[in-house]
């Protein structure tokens, strides 16, 4: 498993449907601190549990000849549990907030809520010292002698042990963050396979094609096979641009048998670097979103462009095509196959990819980014 | 009830090219049937339809602009309206209203068999049986087109061409860039189901959205709306007045 590295990114996912308003709506996927909810019993129960273990090691470790084990034990886990507990009702009331600001400021927001629950228990402990309740200060053993040491101290291992909890939190919740998107993604893939609309009309279509023009039936059955076998090739591994367009350009050549005159592509792809390593299936989906949803609700068809450029380090990929006439509602699964490249992208390039659909004019427009990687090895693979 | 001996009458309705070749061949393979045409859409297969008077007709379901169930609907209305058979290579859900209606359908690649048993099966459809499937079709819910007799044949009215619906007593009128017809639908159906474009003036008439002018007055006070292009006027109701200006505004 790989972990992303800790780092704040702005992820420029974006999303729109078909039936949306011009424009790009967010998929708000960003980077954030994800807490565990400690309003929750079992989160309580837990911070109860850490707090304690921590004080008999403290105790164990100090070997308090004076108070002697008991005692040290006492009252160290009487300061813990108050500043453990503290710190959780904090981030308890603190979660929604925090989850709406970006990784930097929610971690720093954190942070120093739990040290002003820290400096608020250690002045507690300070003032009950300074008061009568507990008899003289000067017999009491169990309140801190040197009152500023005890509070530079217990901010000191606040800061460390603070930032260690975030640490893990933040990491563990990306890695289940990222064991969720990858189910998902699975699932997605699934639903992606190819229309079951589009296998029996191509099927229908070899039927036909069998006696009146055999050689053309023997190359749309090759075409289907190789289709196949690039769906069923699990999205595991990457393959070259050059490879990825030469499926949508198979998917093309069977559609184009069955809608002859009414499918016109324009490829426009020839500054691509070829040999760039992208995830599978990522044009052949988005053609045949443009096809299903663009070209065959018109009587009379229309064009469908695929271009690409690559600026800089990033490759960049559109495909347009026109929306159906008024009247003509749009399908349901176009957001399915959007949805499962966007976050296939993710995975493979976290947070450096984007996806876009919009409709402009009366055209609608669906644009990949993502870096242009040659060397396979630096793909991880799914 | 058809049956082969009668030698059916046969039009193929599909948008695709090969998949009407393929069933041309498979019909003469059958013998016994005549093909009297081929429509490549659901309005070619409807004016066709009136024109040859088939006895069958194999429809596709999905075609671009009006789709087969549409366009039985609108071949109900003929004289002497013919059976139909529809074809499709994916369509769960109109595969589940025809299973529920008992309506002959065959399933794209079509095999001969089958095309011969649906052809004897063939029947008439029934306008409930018809309204019921169109409401399987869960992406058109509305039609492109409102269908009028015209003798033997059908006539077929676009919507985006219609000004406005009116409605007396018994018949609803429609009011189009052509003349005028009478059709069976009721207004209240018509306004369900073309509620996006069609909006209700008074509690006779439809009209079109995008030839509302403007909302007057007349000498005695009462609302009128004016119609874009035939400039005509129509009785508003003081209830729906306010409303309309609203949606005129936006």
């Amino acid at each position: 498993m790989r972990l992303p590295a800790e780092r704040v990114v702005v992820c420029s996912n974006g999303s729109a449907d078909v039936n949306s308003a011009p424009g790009v709506r967010d998929a708000g996927r960003l980077r954030a601190l994800s807490l565990p909810d400690f309003c929750a019993a079992r989160a309580v129960l837990a911070v109860v549990l850490i707090v304690t273990l921590t004080a008999v090691v403290l105790s164990v470790a100090r070997q308090n000849a004076v108070l002697g084990f008991w005692l040290d034990l006492a009252r160290t886990a009487l300061f813990l549990l108050w500043t453990g507990l503290g710190c959780a009702a904090a981030l308890c009331l603190l979660r929604r907030p925090l989850a709406a600001l970006p990784l930097a400021a929610a971690i720093v927001s954190a942070l120093t809520a739990m040290l002003a629950v820290i400096a608020l228990v250690s002045a507690g402990v300070l003032w009950l010292g300074g008061s009568s309740l507990l008899g003289a200060r000067a017999t009491n053993l169990l309140l801190p002698e040197k009152p500023w040491h005890f509070f530079a101290a217990n901010l000191g291992i606040g800061v460390i042990v603070g930032a260690l909890a975030l640490r893990y939190f933040y990491v563990s919740g990306e890695w289940r963050r990222n064991v969720e998107l990858q189910a998902r993604s699975r699932i997605h893939a699934l639903q992606a396979r190819i229309r079951p609309h589009f296998l029996f009309n191509s099927m229908n279509t070899i039927a036909a094609l069998t006696r009146s023009n055999p050689e053309k039936a023997e190359e749309a059955v090759e075409d289907l096979a190789d289709l196949f076998r690039a769906n069923l090739n699990e999205q595991r591994s990457s393959i070259t641009l050059k490879e990825e367009l030469e499926v949508a350009r198979i998917y093309q050549r069977i559609e184009q048998l069955r809608l002859g005159e009414r499918l016109h592509v324009i490829w426009d792809v020839t500054d691509l670097p070829m040999r760039a390593q992208v995830p599978g299936l990522l044009m052949q989906p988005l053609l045949e979103n443009a096809i299903y949803h663009g070209i065959e609700p018109r009587p009379g068809g229309g064009i469908v462009t695929v271009s690409g450029a690559l600026d800089g380090d990033t490759i960049g990929l559109t495909v347009r095509n026109p929306l159906p006439e008024a009247g003509g509602a749009a399908h349901s699964g176009n957001r399915i196959a959007l949805d499962n490249i966007r976050e296939r992208m993710e995975l493979l390039y976290p947070g450096r990819s984007s996806v876009e659909a919009s409709r402009v004019g009366d055209e609608y427009i669906v644009r990949l980014r993502f870096p242009h990687i040659e060397d396979p090895t630096r793909i991880p693979s799914l | 009830m058809n049956t082969l001996a009668s030698t059916q009458r046969v039009l193929i309705v599909d948008d695709e090219t090969p998949a009407r070749e393929r069933l041309r061949r498979l019909l003469d393979e059958l013998g016994e049937v005549v093909i009297v045409g081929e429509a490549a859409s659901g309005e070619a297969a409807v004016r066709l339809a009136g024109e040859l008077k088939p006895d069958v007709l194999l429809l596709d379901v999905r075609m671009p602009g009006m789709s087969g169930l549409e366009a039985a609907r609108h071949l109900a209305l003929l004289p002497a309206a013919p059976a139909v058979v529809f074809t499709t290579a994916y369509d769960s859900y109109a595969i589940e209203a025809f299973e529920a209606q008992a309506i002959g359908y065959l399933l794209k690649p079509v095999r001969v068999e089958k095309l011969r048993a649906a052809l004897q099966r063939a029947a008439q459809l029934a306008g409930a049986q018809l309204t019921s499937i169109a409401r399987a079709d869960p992406e058109r819910p509305a039609r492109t087109h409102v269908s009028a007799r015209l003798g033997d044949t059908v006539r077929l009215i676009a919507i985006p061409g219609i000004y406005y619906f009116s409605a007396d007593q018994k018949y609803t009128t429609v009011r189009h860039g052509g003349g005028s017809e009478l059709i069976e639908d009721s207004l209240r159906a018509l306004e369900v189901e073309f509620a996006a474009q069609f909006v209700r003036v008074h509690r006779n008439a439809l009209v079109n959205i995008s030839f509302l002018a403007a909302v007057e007055r007349d000498a005695a006070g009462l609302h009128q709306v004016v119609l874009r292009e035939i400039g005509e006027r129509l009785a508003v109701s003081r209830r729906l007045a306010g409303e309309l200006r609203e949606r005129l505004r936006l």
